[in-house]
């Protein structure tokens, strides 16, 4: 136990700033599969524990935390199903802040243009499930587990199905690359230290939610940088593997590029690097590497709302 | 009235032609301008970073741009529309504090704009609780990967072997957490 503390304060310093040189997490990792192969020890856990580092921990340890959901979420890899869970809950929970749009036809669409586009992805282990969400606002998301969201505000500034397959590859891109693991698994340990593990959450997985913190507010964080400019660069190529013209997710970039900060485009705005500085990044990789590529825009096929 | 339909006729065609596009665009880097949309065609200008065009027309991956007197055609990635400069830290552009880096571990601030955003905000993200018949809708609209093959083969779209990009900034960044093996 009272290694696991120490474990937990280095890890605490090295997991929340950026990542030095040497790899403390891949330490932990393998000093805590060693330590998880013992057998659990009967005692009962220590009332008051103070954490025996030089530095100081950002968050003491609390004495109910559960060490079991602590090595679930931060020290292996998410399983398949961990992924699905997590996903199905923040999926859940945005869907709880914004509703689907009403149009089932709609709906339906968006899953076939969706589903081709990831069978593209490689990735062929999770159900996709897409949706447009009825909300004003401009933007897409992405859940753990292939759950992906466009709003309306966004669908409706669309010209075409390679723009859409544009917009859904991205967000494919997001899943495939593991992008919100990757932050879960660098905030857990905060998170599982921080939060109390008592919160009663109706109709919903306790555990996860604690993970993920309130609500869906995951969906309203920024990814790295890179991480967005990774997607692009994956989502440009899925869409055109898919036989979508290659330009469809850099025209909508073009788009957002004229548009102003306002409530519509705020969240997009503060989570995602500035559409200039996505269409440059993306130029930098592209080059003439699409020059003899060609695809369908398939304008007469898409299906329109008001 | 033929004179009537005639001018109708022209400034449709005008518009047309001119479609929704003639709009100005901002270079983002250093680029030349082709004849046609076509790297093999003739170099007829070159444009710095920074500079501002007129978006004239586009096809596939090219703008045909007006820079100065001259015209000609470039990359649609050396472009971005509008004005605002060429993003990143750039003076002058509204949306330049999206650009800051961000700390996934950094708890999220309120957003205070509650009530009267048209939009999805942080706070009523927050605030969403687990909507389960939602959830079922998005699970009986799902469709299996069999059937959006059918519909793809019937829209003419053909699957096709294409390599992944590089990251242009691969060589010099050291390591970057994106990229550890998981």
């Amino acid at each position: 136990m009272k290694l696991k503390l120490m474990i937990i304060a280095i890890s605490l310093t090295s997991f929340s700033g950026i990542a030095g040189g040497f790899d403390f997490g891949k330490l932990i990792e393998e000093q805590l599969k060693r330590d998880s192969t013992q057998p659990a020890p009967t005692q009962p856990a220590p009332t008051s524990q103070p954490a025996p580092a030089t530095q100081p921990a950002p968050q003491p340890a609390k004495p109910k935390f559960d060490p079991f959901q602590l090595g679930m979420t931060l020290l292996k890899d998410y399983s398949v199903e961990e992924e699905m869970r997590i996903g199905h809950q923040i999926a859940g929970n945005l869907l709880g802040a914004a509703p689907l749009v009403k149009d089932n036809a709609l709906q339906q669409y968006v899953n076939q243009v969706g589903n081709w586009v990831a069978l593209q992805s490689g990735r062929t282990d999770i159900p996709w499930r897409f949706g447009v969400l009825d909300n004003e606002a401009i933007n897409a998301f992405a859940a753990p587990g292939g759950y992906i969201f466009v709003t309306k505000g966004l669908y409706r500034r669309l010209n075409n199905e390679a723009e859409l397959a544009g917009v859904l590859a991205h967000e494919i891109a997001h899943v495939t690359n593991k992008h919100h693991l990757k932050v879960l698994k660098k905030s857990s340990l905060i998170g599982a230290l921080g939060e109390a593990a008592g919160r009663k959450v109706e109709g919903s997985d306790q555990i996860v939610q604690n993970l993920i913190g309130n609500g869906a507010e995951i969906m309203a964080r920024s990814l790295d940088r890179e991480a967005e400019f990774e997607a692009d660069r994956h989502g440009m190529v899925f869409a055109a593997r898919a036989g979508y013209d290659p330009w469809g997710l850099p025209n909508v970039l073009q788009g957002l590029a004229t548009l102003p900060n306002d409530s519509r485009t705020s969240l997009l705005f503060k989570t995602h690097p500035h559409p200039a500085d996505r269409l440059a990044s993306l130029g930098d990789a592209v080059g003439d590497r699409f020059d003899r590529v060609s695809g369908k825009d398939l304008a007469d096929r898409f299906y329109r709302i008001r | 009235m033929k004179s009537v339909w005639i001018i109708s006729a022209a400034l449709a065609t005008m518009m047309t032609l001119s479609s929704a596009l003639a709009a100005p665009g901002t270079v983002l880097r250093d680029e030349k301008l082709y004849a046609q949309a076509a790297s093999t065609s003739k170099v007829v200008a070159s444009v710095k970073r920074g500079e501002a065009v007129e978006i004239v027309t586009k096809q596939g991956g090219w703008l045909k741009v007006k820079a100065g007197k001259n015209e000609g055609w470039i990359r649609l990635l050396s472009v971005r529309s509008g004005t605002g400069g060429v993003g990143g830290a750039g003076v002058g552009d509204v949306v330049g504090a999206a650009t800051t880096r961000s700390d996934p571990t950094r708890v999220v601030a309120v957003a205070g704009l509650r009530g009267l955003s048209q939009g999805l905000d942080e706070e009523q993200l927050k605030q969403a609780q687990f909507n389960a018949e939602e959830l079922a809708r998005l699970e009986a609209n799902a469709v299996k990967p069999a059937d959006a093959r059918t519909r793809a083969s019937r829209s003419g779209l053909v699957a096709s072997n294409i390599a992944h990009l590089p990251d242009p900034k691969a060589a010099s960044r050291s390591s970057s957490p994106w990229e550890e093996s998981y």
